[in-house]
């Protein structure tokens, strides 16, 4: 593992560790009385805080796509309860502050790293399968 | 390296490492899921185990509807009561948000009143629904529930150092503007609260949503704003509202907004249909939008607890 792939690796658990710290944050100060969201925020934030400490610990690819996934349907979730409502839960703007902001940045460069991460990892699966 | 190849290229230690990484997230899943619970739940029990106020939210009765969506409204509003009535506590009291009664004949007002002495409580609050003040401007409303109330049936009182208020904003309600709370409300709204401090939990209740949850429709209050704006200062905001016959929240800075279901009959989401009729639903499944709803405070907590429950 070289360094690049070291600081990808710590930057997506870093920013996998802020969305779920987020979440869970919220989760215990009062976002766990809102039915189906609440118990939502509690699995994003147990999800995430596990892929970032496996992530960081040097678990396979497959997590890195897990939590991408994640992130994507944590930001359309975002932005259905910004507009027409998520299981009938809406919110507006950036509230609650500061935490809706960092929570979408984190999952926009959780979204990048684990691009960068594919698009760098993808010459030297094309050149592996050549060798063989 | 000993690997047994199988047809996916994948060997056999390959899959017993990805497996062991599975394994690891799932464990390191439930194990983050219970501490965060058991925080949450810990932050909760650092409080008084009884809340400082208990108390139930039932919305449009609609006692003296007619129609395939409900057949009989007043069995589903005794269903309601029952339902209150079997919480497992007295709640401190119980709020009706509006349209007690369809038509708001003086039988109607009768039949609701007499309904209301089965809750298991020591007070009942309400406010009127358009449904209530469909020709009289509220005037039998409040002869038959407008004992001790201001204005056009609007007050407020404190219970367990949580502050109430009932508005009123369905007398000069239409469908293309929504509610209206006019001035003598506004200014009593102001009033009301100027002597509280800021950290006393705030409680509006009134039937139309405070709220724009759906204008075209009448879901709203044109002049909420400005009722709202005095309420700024408040850490905890809680408006409690009926009207929209189904569950819905939404939260604006400092104010958190719950729309309650009905004990009557659905009405279509937001903008589906052409305007907001009684939906009927398959036979068996009317119960499931039905409900009432409980609401706690407890002290030194910022947000109330809601729990809504469909009509068993």
């Amino acid at each position: 593992m070289n360094i690049t792939s070291l600081a990808l690796r710590i930057a997506l658990g870093a920013s996998l560790a802020v969305s779920g710290v987020i979440h869970a944050y919220l989760y215990i100060h009062g976002y766990r009385d809102i039915p189906a969201v609440g118990p939502a925020f509690l699995v994003q934030g147990s999800v995430f805080c596990a892929l970032a400490v496996l992530i960081l610990a040097g678990g396979p690819a497959w997590m890195q796509l897990v939590g991408a996934i994640g992130a994507m349907g944590s930001l359309v979730a975002f932005a259905l309860s910004r507009t027409v409502g998520l299981l009938g839960f809406t919110e507006t703007g950036w509230q609650p502050s500061p935490y809706a902001v960092l929570t979408v940045a984190a999952e926009v460069l959780t979204l990048l790293l684990v691009g960068t991460a594919a698009l760098r990892a993808r010459p030297r699966a094309s050149k592996a399968s050549v060798r063989q | 390296m000993s690997t047994e190849q199988d047809s996916a290229g994948m060997s056999r230690r390959q899959l017993i490492r990805h497996g062991a990484w599975f394994g690891a997230a799932v464990v390191l899943t439930v194990a983050g899921g219970e501490v965060i619970s058991h925080v949450a739940g810990s932050s909760g029990a650092a409080q008084p185990a009884r809340p400082a106020l208990r108390f139930a939210q039932i919305s449009d009765s609609h006692i003296g509807f007619k129609g395939p969506a409900n057949t009989n409204v007043a069995d589903t509003f005794t269903h309601a009561i029952g339902q209150v009535n079997s919480l497992g506590y007295t709640p401190d009291f119980v709020i009706h948000t509006g349209d007690l009664t369809h038509l708001a004949t003086p039988d109607q007002f009768d039949q609701v009143k007499q309904m209301l002495t089965g809750l298991n409580t020591p007070h009942v609050f309400t406010v009127p629904g358009e449904h209530d003040s469909t020709d009289d401007a509220g005037q039998k409303y409040r002869q038959a529930f407008g004992a001790g109330t201001q204005g056009d049936g609007w007050y407020s009182f404190d219970v367990g150092g949580v502050h109430l208020i009932g508005l009123v904003n369905t007398l000069s309600f239409s469908t293309a503007g929504g509610g209206h709370l006019g001035n003598d409300q506004l200014d009593f709204v102001q009033k009301d609260v100027a002597g509280l401090s800021s950290d006393t939990p705030i409680i509006v209740f009134s039937h139309i949503p405070l709220f724009a949850m759906y204008p075209a429709w009448g879901w709203g209050t044109d002049d909420a704003a400005q009722a709202l704006s005095y309420l700024k200062r408040f850490s905890s905001v809680t408006c409690l509202n009926g009207h929209v016959h189904q569950l819905f929240t939404k939260t604006e800075g400092n104010v958190t907004f719950y729309s309650a279901t009905t004990t009557a009959y659905p009405l279509p989401a937001p903008g589906q249909g052409p305007a907001p009729k009684p939906v009927t639903l398959p036979a068996g499944k009317l119960h499931d939008a039905l409900g009432i709803r409980e609401v706690s405070y407890i002290k030194g907590q910022q947000a109330l607890a809601l729990k809504d429950q469909k009509l068993t």
